[in-house]
């Protein structure tokens, strides 16, 4: 079985499937951080998981998708597939991309957010919120307006000596129909699953970069944009909220390192609530309030310099 | 729920991580998998208990503290505290 080297949430990743969602490794050489191994396919998945889809003990997480696959995730370092005869390789990478990456973030001690990062000139910015209110589309609407993304999907937060950083994940955005047309049908878009998956190209960020604040995107009534700074316990609160697949981290050996961390991580970044008319329209001019809000709040502490 | 005597000693649970954010003190609960925010009275109650003290004498500084009667002071604490232990951010003694 040939290996396939790849490099997402700064791990370099040698997987037995092809994986054209996750960029190339910065350089050749080195050992992986983490293997993906596909195993002989099954008939069925196994009963005694079905029932319960998913399981999370200390370093072990298990997932069986009845019709997919099933899929084991061990330390941090191993992710192993059985798929079920006759599944398509779209379908099972899916899980392993998404369910399975998850649970090896938390595994990790990465904090893994459910949205898209920007990169601006004063840090990354971290956009969440409930499915279907544009987290994906308004990363595109900055993506076309120049800025580089690290990530569409999972934001993986990293803790270090300096502070938090986001780590690039994924050089691809995953959007509806809607927005897809929307958006003009952006070139070397293919449709995957239930998406229309679009490559980032040059706009994609694939350097760790300091995060700044995390916004959590939400439709009003009113016409007008509003952007409000989370005060006091909500800000926690939000926070985890918004985790990707929050329900996998309980029983993780890292769950206290991770609540640990969601407490810092309130209360270093700047939270806000951001919210949008639901026209469709509103995206575009969400991204200039944002520029002028960014600016306001942000333009005393650059954290480099503007190109 | 439990009735509090005026004897009972009360203990703040050492195991909750807690973390200031702006006026509120936030807890964390490893066990439960869960955060509890507290401001206002509530927080000042968990400060208070930093030190074991009885029902009784809790009472006692939150009426210096609060323009409050020690009887309705009292009646707010019963149904308070006895969240904070089913939640177990209390332990009784």
């Amino acid at each position: 079985m040939s290996l396939h080297a790849y490099w997402a949430y700064g791990l370099r990743i040698h997987a037995e499937i092809v994986c054209p969602e996750l960029p190339s490794p910065p350089e050749s050489a080195g050992d992986p951080d983490v293997t993906i191994r596909l195993l002989p396919p099954v008939e069925s998945v196994s009963e005694s998981l079905e029932n319960r889809y998913f399981e999370v003990r200390p370093g072990v997480f298990q997932l069986a998708v009845p019709g997919v696959g099933q899929y084991l995730v061990e330390e941090g370092n191993r992710i192993s597939v059985e798929p079920v005869a006759g599944a398509s390789p779209e379908a099972v990478r899916l899980f392993v991309l998404g369910s399975s990456m998850g649970a090896l973030l938390y595994q990790r001690g990465l904090f893994p957010l459910h949205g898209s990062a920007v990169e601006t000139p004063w840090g990354e910015m971290i956009f969440v919120g409930a499915q279907g209110v544009g987290k994906s589309t308004l990363a595109a609407c900055f993506h076309r307006k120049g800025y580089r993304l690290l990530s569409d999907d999972v934001c993986a937060v990293k803790s270090t000596a300096e502070g938090f950083e986001v780590l690039p994940a994924l050089a691809q955005f995953r959007l509806c129909a809607d927005a897809f047309e929307r958006l003009g049908s952006p070139q070397g878009a293919r449709f995957d699953v239930d998406k229309f998956v679009v490559p980032m190209g040059k706009g994609y960020c694939p350097e760790p970069m300091p995060l700044r604040a995390i916004h959590i995107l939400a439709y009003h009534e009113s016409d007008i944009p509003e952007f409000k700074v989370l005060r006091g316990f909500d800000r926690v609160q939000r926070l985890v909220e918004n985790l990707y697949r929050p329900h996998y981290l309980k029983g993780q050996s890292t769950q206290s390192d991770l609540m640990r961390m969601a407490g810092m991580i309130a209360k270093q970044t700047t939270m806000a609530e951001v919210f949008r008319r639901r026209d469709p329209e509103a995206l575009d001019e969400l991204v200039d309030v944002l520029e002028s809000a960014w600016a306001e709040r942000f333009a005393a502490n650059p954290v480099k310099e503007e190109k | 729920m439990r009735r509090f005597s005026p004897e009972d000693k009360l203990f703040r649970n050492q195991e909750m991580l807690s973390t200031e954010l702006d006026q509120e003190t936030v807890l964390m609960s490893i066990d439960a998998g869960a955060y509890y925010g507290m401001e206002g009275p509530a927080r000042s109650i968990w400060e208070q208990l930093a030190t074991p003290m009885t029902f009784s004498s809790l009472v006692d500084k939150l009426v210096e503290e609060y323009r409050v009667s020690p009887e309705a002071c009292a009646e707010d604490l019963q149904g308070f505290l006895g969240e904070m232990e089913q939640e177990g951010l209390l332990r009784v003694g």
